[in-house]
């Protein structure tokens, strides 16, 4: 096991109010990246190999050296919508250790040279907001936040805004949209929330995990942190196992250690009996692997090789007492509810799919409708305007193609099971 | 702002060069430039930016791994674009698909059927096959969206283009989306009907048809209209239309796209009062009184009863013109007055007329800005006019140059306008009081005179003025003043001219490219009608006239003096369109002849004329007018003249033979020629050169035929002080888009036809114990008027503001400048 990072001291009581975290040496980070000068914060962040944490993994130091330099309002955004179903860490590190993640935005936004930061964190998340709120009322009277921080003439502001229950607000433009007041749809890219995000202005846009990462990159240095994880994977990655696991939660693992390690040994593995049918690698909107992928390493190269993604980090476990239809059909209900409606494929084709989808689970459906339902997750595929059609697409797809032969099990029986009920009534 | 400079830049499309400017986008590129159609949907650029929704544009580019969506990838040298690729193919088959699966096949009974773009891409794009089975969504259908607009929900495939004209073009932030994925749909934010003043556009922006129009719902079908082009007449923006004709009737009026004059809006008077071309009111025979009620007699009665009251009246005619008067009917009009009865007597302005000198200088070419200039000046100032009700099709011009291009606004106004919240600085001054503030304006920016005593006399706050003046100056070279006549009207009107002329030549206007001056005249045709010579000190082409005449507030007391026999009316009632009902009143009443050409039978008309000729509406009407910006367009009969109406042309002409002074035309183009040739800036024109998208003279080499005038600076008289309230309140009047005849008689726009309402500001509402909605009374020096009391938050304090140009409790019944309001 590698040295905890963003968990290290994670249970420690008290580790949200300032006085804890400062005694295990919180905001030492930032009083340092305040003594370096900016360019060179940036490339601590690019040459430390940091990739996002929120699902798309773009190089962090890189997304932050593209906002333009010069005197206009720019800002930073902390992405805490956290929507991804499987994924449950940045609500621990946002109700446990808030100061870190306070940290990391203050660092960052000292980096890109933002005045304004907000955090836009999911509304179900109504005890971390408080959490954080109060963190932030003592990051003010420290002098973490506010007017010169430490005395460096640096200035910054951080707000904490509440979303009202959309899965889209998590993708970066439809929260910027959210957050502007408005309604929360995706926006037409470029332009790249660097150049134009908030309100217009330069912004950098980062997930809860990333941010919390940033006073460790900077206490360790870029390359200690490199050297960490393994190619293309720098660091440590807080992973959320659920599903059918004997102890499922958070673990903070370094990037590159087996998935088999990750579901057996931190999660505890399988219960009694039964065995692994298929597991998303990286959240619900992951194509699914199965039991042959268990040795693979957990990196994003890896996965990324192996058809899937590694995502947020949220492996979701699902055994062989669970019918591939169910779980297809749960996916599908998630993001035909969540779909902004805004672009046809994802507005059309998430709805079509559940409805086929409930056809197939009820045994009124045939195997041709496999076939058109294989087709439109093709037709939803890089046709869209943000990934939301993609993230139903892409693990439905992988279902078909990966357990096509349960999905027409699975219609035989009911209608036979149906037509037996029938055949009963009818000589009862 | 200078307007964007673009290199031509060459592509690859479907292995065909194609050479496009920069910058432009794929869809618009391939379709103008190489002539291949790239479907769309959400697209429309008059809207603003893209926002790649539909997904319907899906194209391959070399070198991008994903399909990109045309309507937002701005061409650039060297891209290689594949459009009819398999990959394409499938992209866009899966896309009609996807929007067919919940649209309902109710074609046959569909408004858009036969024009409906959803048709047209998916039979062109479209498999022709449908794999699903699925219960399509339902609601509950149609729905009135407002009066006007009927929505279809379970049609719409969510191109929010309707939502996004709403949000971004008029800003009335109205129409929105809720719920989400497929459950979610338009609606109004509250709930409320969907009524704006340019509501109707979305109706023209749907591409299926969820949205259509309820006065045009199942009238005809695609095949059994025709569209016929030609120009609305229903205010100065004069919009080019499209007339939808079905068996020689006005069914719809379309837009026509034109980017100097309207940009493919239309407001709601000029989509639905086509309606009162085709009602029982309509004047659609010549009337003659008798005994004491117009009854309708044969034509040759009426015009040898009109040439013999003209006849016997001789000198002592006077003459007003209207604003839907073409330059033709007002060239043969002044003619008629002038060589056939000897009278000087002719206007067509309300107020007062202005000395010959500053006619000329106010449409001297130099300072004429274009529209479109609106949309590129580094800053636009809106000077004592409310678009939205004079001239409304500019007010979405503004909001477009200011959303963006970044024009900076200001306003200078007496009555708060609804481009206040988009404008960086705001002048409030009493009303009538232009001129002072003009000259305030002109001393900050000259650092000359009293900022303060004059910005005082107008009742304007100096530093907003002074703020005013350092914007204007520090915006940038490009200034466009949109200006409202209404400002040179009244004794003092060629003062207020003159200080206006001063802030134009401080700000250096003359001569600069995407600056100058814009008017906004008080009649459709206005500008026409003064440069054919229908005023009472120029002749056409702003020439000397023979002799000079009374302006209308010289012939209304002339004739109340008895010493005019005969007023011939062409499309006005004074009444309703000068500034004092009392005065024409009197006028009319005295004077024992009155020959009106009228589509309605409006108070001053029925009541007081002894002839009265049928009027064409715009759509039977052939000629020129000219634009507020220099504009000459030409108007086109889209349907035969209903019942016994005739050419106002010919009856002019005909009147004239009969006195003796033939003008010898016998087709309307002859008249244009005639006029064409009497007006030396409007040498050479033609009608074909006009066409169908007008030419605008002061771009012509003719137009130095123009006899110059001094564009000032001038020395300015001090002007008078506004009135002191002491209690009182001073009195405005305005006229809103809706103070129309023609909206009168729509049945569909009749629900907006305004009652009067006094707009006060809420201190002013406090002190007199008054709240919103609440009945008083307005009156001054015995007169009064009804009215409901309507709080407006930027009212300025010490002012009311009451509507005119309708037909009871006008504005025009009081005095003022001071009032009295009280509850009723």
């Amino acid at each position: 096991m590698t040295d905890h990072l963003l968990f290290s001291n994670i249970d420690e009581p008290g580790l949200r109010t300032i006085d804890v975290y400062e005694r295990r040496g919180g905001y030492g980070s930032l009083r340092k990246a305040l003594a370096t000068p900016r360019e060179e914060l940036i490339e601590t962040l690019k040459g430390s190999g940091l990739r996002g944490r929120g699902g798309a993994g773009f190089p962090m130091g890189l997304k932050a050296s593209f906002l333009p330099k010069g005197d206009m309002q720019k800002y930073v955004v902390v992405n805490a919508d956290e929507s991804e179903p499987g994924t449950f860490k940045d609500r621990e590190l946002m109700q446990k250790n808030p100061h870190q993640l306070i940290e990391g935005i203050v660092i960052a936004a000292y980096a890109v040279d933002a005045t304004i930061s907000f955090i836009y964190i999911r509304g179900e998340y109504v005890h971390q907001a408080d959490v954080l709120e109060a963190a932030i009322a003592e990051a003010y009277e420290r002098g973490y936040l506010g007017e010169n921080v430490l005395g460096s003439g640096f200035t910054l502001s951080l707000a904490v805004h509440r979303g009202a229950g959309a899965y889209i607000c998590g993708e970066e433009t439809g929260l910027l949209d959210s957050l502007e007041g408005k309604r929360g749809n995706p926006r037409l890219k470029p332009p790249f929330p660097a150049n134009q995000g908030l309100f217009q202005g330069p912004t950098l846009i980062n997930n809860v995990e990333t941010l919390s990462t940033l006073p460790h990159i900077v206490e360790l240095g870029s390359e200690r942190y490199a050297e960490i994880g393994v190619q293309n994977s720098a660091g440590t990655k807080l992973i959320s196992v659920s599903g059918q696991v004997r102890n499922p939660g958070n673990f903070e693992i370094e990037l590159g250690m087996s998935s088999r390690e990750i579901i057996f040994g931190l999660a505890g593995g399988t219960f009694e009996g039964r065995e692994i049918k298929l597991w998303f690698p990286g959240g619900s909107s992951s194509p699914v692997l199965t039991k042959d992928d268990l040795d693979l390493p957990y990196d994003f190269d890896t996965m990324a090789k192996a058809g899937t993604m590694l995502g947020s980090g949220a492996i979701i476990v699902v055994d062989d007492s669970t019918s591939v239809v169910d779980v297809a059909l749960k996916v599908a209900t998630f993001y035909a509810h969540e779909s902004c409606g805004k672009c046809t494929p994802c507005r059309e084709g998430t709805s079509w799919t559940r409805k086929m989808l409930t056809r197939v689970k009820d045994g009124s459906a045939t195997p041709m409708d496999l076939d058109i339902m294989a087709s439109v997750q093709e037709r939803i595929i890089g046709n869209c305007l943000c990934v939301l059609g993609d993230a139903m697409a892409m693990p439905i797809g992988s279902m078909i193609a990966k357990f096509r032969g349960e999905f027409e099990d699975h219609i035989e029986r009911v209608r036979a099971e149906q037509e037996r009920a029938i055949l009963a009534g009818v000589s009862g | 702002m200078p307007r964007p400079i673009r290199e031509m830049v060459t592509f690859t499309l479907d292995g065909r060069e194609v050479t496009a400017p920069e910058s432009t986008m794929l869809v618009d590129a391939a379709l103008e430039y190489g002539d291949v159609e790239i479907p769309v949907f959400c697209y429309e650029p008059k809207i603003g930016p893209p926002v790649g929704a539909c997904r319907m544009c899906l194209v391959e580019i070399e070198g991008v791994p994903k399909l990109q969506a045309g309507c937002s990838v701005p061409v650039k040298d060297g891209m290689i674009v594949h459009t009819n690729t398999p990959r394409v193919k499938e992209a866009q088959e899966g896309v009609v698909e996807f929007l067919l699966i919940n649209h309902p096949l109710d074609c046959p009974v569909c408004d858009k059927g036969g024009e409906c773009p959803l048709q047209d891409k998916s039979f062109g794009w479209g498999s022709g096959i449908s794999r699903t089975v699925e219960p399509k969504r339902h609601f509950e259908k149609p729905l009135a969206l407002s009066p006007l607009i009927a929505i279809d929900r379970e049609r719409c495939i969510m191109c929010y283009r309707c939502v996004r004209f709403s949000q971004e073009v008029s800003e009335d932030h109205q129409l929105v989306l809720q719920e989400r994925g497929a459950d979610t749909f338009v609606t109004t934010f509250d709930g409320h009907p969907y009524v704006a003043p340019f509501s109707g556009n979305i109706i023209e922006l749907c591409p299926v048809g969820a949205l259509t129009s309820r006065p045009y719902r199942f009238r005809a079908r695609p095949w059994d209209i025709e569209q016929a082009g030609s120009i609305c007449m229903l205010c100065p923006a004069q919009c080019n239309v499209s007339f939808t004709v079905r068996d020689e009737r006005v069914l719809r009026v379309l837009q026509r796209d034109h980017e100097g004059v309207d940009n493919g809006w239309l407001c709601d008077k000029g989509r639905f009062a086509y309606q009162a071309i085709h009602v029982d009111e309509r004047v659609t025979e010549p009337l003659i009184r008798d005994g004491g009620t117009l009854r309708a007699v044969p034509w040759e009665l009426a015009l040898e009863t009109a040439a013999a009251a003209l006849r016997r009246a001789g000198g002592r005619v006077a003459a007003l013109a209207g604003g839907e008067t073409t330059n033709e009917e007002g060239f043969l009009l002044q003619s008629l007055v002038r060589d056939a009865l000897g009278s000087p007597d002719v206007d067509s302005r309300r107020g007062g007329t202005l000395p010959l000198e500053l006619h000329r200088a106010l449409v001297a070419p130099a300072l004429q800005a274009s529209v479109p200039d609106l949309q590129y000046a580094h800053a636009v100032l809106v000077l004592d006019t409310e678009p939205v009700d004079d001239i409304p099709i500019l007010d979405l011009r503004i909001r477009r140059g200011v959303r963006h291009q970044g024009v900076r606004l200001f306003v200078a106004t007496s009555r708060p306008s609804s481009l206040d919240d988009r404008a960086r600085g705001i002048v409030r001054y009493a009303p009538g009081a232009g001129e002072a503030f003009l000259a305030a304006l002109d001393a900050a920016l000259t650092g000359e005179g009293d900022v303060d005593a004059l910005a005082g006399a107008a009742g304007a706050d100096a530093d907003a003025v002074r703020r005013l003046a350092d914007g204007l100056r520090d915006a940038g070279e490009e200034v466009v003043v949109l200006w409202g006549e209404r400002l040179t009207a009244g004794p003092r009107g060629a003062d207020a001219a003159r200080a206006l002329l001063n802030v134009a030549a401080r700000l250096g206007l003359a001569g600069r490219d995407g600056a100058g001056l814009l008017e906004v005249p008080s009649a459709a045709n206005g500008r026409g009608l003064r440069e054919v010579g229908v005023l009472p000190n120029a002749g056409p082409g702003l020439c000397e006239p023979s002799a000079e005449g009374r302006d209308a507030d010289g012939i209304a007391a002339a004739a109340a003096a008895g010493e005019i026999a005969a007023l011939y009316l062409l499309h006005t009632d004074p009444l309703l369109d000068q500034p004092s009902r009392r005065a024409w009143g009197a006028a009319l009443e005295k004077a024992s002849t009155v020959i009106a050409h009228a589509a309605f039978l409006t108070e001053g008309i029925a009541e007081h004329a002894t002839v009265v000729f049928p009027a064409e509406s715009h759509a039977e009407k052939e000629g020129t007018v000219v634009h507020p910006d220099g504009r000459v367009q030409r108007l086109r009969r889209a349907i035969g003249r209903q019942g016994d109406v005739r050419g106002e042309w010919q009856v002019l002409a005909e009147l004239a033979a009969r006195l003796g002074a033939d003008p010898r035309v016998l087709t309307a183009s002859m008249v244009s020629q005639r006029l064409f040739d009497a007006v030396p800036f409007y040498a050479g024109l033609t009608l074909d050169e006009i066409g169908g998208r007008g030419v605008r003279w002061p771009e012509r080499e003719q137009a130095g035929a123009l006899p110059t005038a001094a564009l000032g600076p001038f020395a300015l008289e001090a002007p008078p002080a506004a009135a002191t309230a002491n209690g009182r309140l001073r009195l405005g009047a305005f006229r809103s888009i809706w103070a129309a005849p023609e909206v009168a008689a729509s049945p569909a726009l009749s629900f907006l036809r305004p009652l009067q309402r006094a707009e006060l500001s809420p201190a002013d509402a406090e002190r007199l114990g008054l709240r919103h909605g609440e009945r008083v009374v307005v009156a001054s020096n015995g007169h009064s008027v009804s009215a409901l009391v309507h709080l407006r938050q930027a009212a300025p304090e010490g002012s009311v503001f009451l509507e005119s140009g309708i037909a009871e409790h006008s504005a025009a019944n009081l005095d003022g400048p001071l009032v009295e309001v009280r509850r009723a």
